[in-house]
């Protein structure tokens, strides 16, 4: 099947290792801190949808541009990603997008908000694609298109 | 003035998007993303069936009809750009008594129709005030009206294309044929019937995003004043809620009854006249999804991103009256009005809250006939049942 089986549940178990396992989760001792780094590693070896190449090596995907804000007294952390298309009319930034944050969404533990942009003035539409990505109702409207799927879980495939 | 929980209902395998009291039954529905509704009791908290398998897709919305006799109606609102409408008899001692049905009247819920015609997801359905009319709103950009004529027989009575984007939620007057819209295209529209048409009265301009739902405040909240007449509240991305009032009596119909007869002069002005005359204290620090505006106490409760529930109460003896003061010095002295007197944060633990509504309380606790809950629904699936103390 093209879509994983978590496009149509974000409940089922995931397919990639959680950086804090259940454990740990259930332990309020032990609470891991994730960085920037953590987070770059997750999507660095994702592939880009239309080439063998994979989005850290294509620099759509940049250390710099990652921020963490995890503290530890607060309920919930937020992970900021701004991603760079290769091109300014890239027609597939959307599916980056959403890539993105299905990978994130998927291997990072439910405390973490997740806004993946794509960074201000790398794309021709950088502000509408921006916006569909902070909806989440569109998002997960995306999350249930089998075709947008299939491409997005090509991108995920080179992640191990 | 704290939130204490009442009950947690684990209702769903996959999120909550909506959930709807029912007009005035113990009863509860629920939209989730694993294609099904469920109906809850609010006398007992348990879940008493589900409805599922009539939709493809994410169920958005869910909207009970009003002043149904002898059965429930449910209207369905899914991903699947359809809406459905579901019968289930009411045998009332059952209902009144909480309504454990049996497993056999529980296959006595009925997918009694689809309304098909919209592109694209529908993201909300709601009844008007008598039951006669549905409005249904898409990502395809519009909002349509749908009229009964006779049982399981509905006739599209009207399509707007006003909006320029998605259209999030649409709602009705708690007494006109007045219908509100709210989009992401960052603004709010109001319809009403003009002889065989339907047009937009109005355009609120003013939110700085996406507007995610707008409510109008229920003609019993003891803040409610007819002479300065309606008003409607609206939550949004941009994190404010906000409060616009009707100004003076412009437009056909405007500030009398649904019976007020039709206007014969065609052409004649069906604009209305809105301005924000107030924007509730701060307190979400992401996206606010949902408010729920109390038909008995009059006040509003929002949730959203954050996992915040916050409730905000007016001081009558502060509120603006009709007409005293115009414009931005109305809207401030508005904004005053307004006090946050509760903040919960992380009602359904780190999850999102996508919904909350005030219902009147039935359980056995109840604290005679005008006590009430909240409930909330998030992304973890969960139906929380609150008490203002």
């Amino acid at each position: 099947s093209l879509a994983p089986s978590y496009a149509n549940d974000p409940f089922a178990p995931s397919s990639v290792p959680e950086l804090v396992s259940d454990d740990s989760e259930d332990d309020d001792s032990v609470v891991e801190s994730i960085d920037a780094q953590e987070i770059y590693d997750l999507v660095s070896t994702m592939c880009d949808p239309e080439h063998p190449i994979t989005l850290g090596e294509l620099a759509v995907v940049n250390l710099d541009h990652i921020t963490v804000q995890d503290d530890p007294e607060e309920l919930t952390g937020l992970i900021t990603l701004e991603f760079t298309p290769t091109i300014t009319h890239c027609h597939l930034a959307t599916v980056i997008g959403l890539g993105l944050v299905v990978r994130l969404q998927q291997a990072l533990p439910p405390r973490f908000r997740i806004d993946v942009r794509c960074r201000e003035g790398t794309h021709t539409t950088d502000r509408q694609l921006n916006k569909q990505l902070a909806d989440k109702e569109r998002v997960m409207s995306a999350l249930e298109n089998e075709t947008l799927m299939g491409l997005v879980g090509k991108m995920i495939e080179t992640c191990k | 003035m704290p939130l204490q929980k009442l009950a947690s209902v684990s209702a769903h395998t996959d999120r909550i998007w909506q959930c709807a009291p029912h007009p005035t039954l113990p009863l509860l529905a629920t939209a989730s993303g694993d294609k099904s509704s469920r109906i809850i009791s609010l006398l007992t908290y348990n879940t008493l069936s589900t409805i599922d398998g009539g939709h493809k897709r994410s169920i958005r919305s869910v909207a009970w009809k009003p002043n149904t006799r002898g059965e429930s109606v449910l209207a369905s609102g899914s991903f699947d750009a359809t809406a459905g409408i579901w019968r289930r008899y009411e045998d009332d001692s059952g209902a009144a008594t909480g309504g454990e049905y049996n497993d056999e009247e529980d296959e006595e819920w009925r997918f009694a129709v689809v309304l098909d015609g919209h592109e694209s997801e529908i993201k909300s359905v709601a009844w008007s005030a008598g039951g006669s009319f549905l409005a249904t709103c898409s990502r395809d950009k519009s909002v349509w009206v749908w009229e009964e004529l006779d049982d399981d027989n509905f006739e599209t009575v009207a399509v707007m294309q006003e909006h320029t984007q998605d259209v999030k939620c649409v709602t009705w007057h708690p007494e006109e044929i007045l219908l509100a819209s709210a989009s992401y295209d960052d603004t709010i529209r109001l319809y009403r019937e003009d002889l065989d048409d339907w047009v937009c009265c109005t355009l609120l301009e003013g939110h700085e995003s996406t507007v995610w739902c707008i409510t109008f405040e229920p003609l019993t909240t003891p803040n409610y004043d007819a002479k300065r007449g309606a008003r409607l509240a609206s939550c949004s991305d941009d994190k404010t809620v906000r409060i616009w009032t009707r100004v003076g009596q412009s437009g056909v119909g405007a500030g009398q009854g649904a019976g007020a007869p039709p206007s014969i002069l065609r052409g004649a002005p069906v604009e209305e006249n809105w301005t924000c005359s107030a924007i509730l204290p701060k307190a979400h620090d992401r996206s606010i999804y949902s408010i729920s505006w109390s038909p008995r106490t009059g006040r509003i409760a929002s949730c959203g991103g954050d996992g915040k529930i916050v409730i905000y109460e007016e001081d009558k003896t502060s509120a603006p009256g009709a007409m005293e003061v115009d414009g931005d010095a109305k809207a401030e002295q508005g904004s005053k009005a307004w006090k946050i007197v509760a903040e919960l944060k992380g009602a359904h633990g780190v999850y999102e809250i996508n919904n909350v509504a005030w219902s009147k309380r039935y359980d056995k606790d109840k604290r005679g006939e005008d006590d009430e809950i909240i409930v909330s629904v998030g992304d973890d699936g969960n139906v929380n049942i609150w008490a203002v103390e």
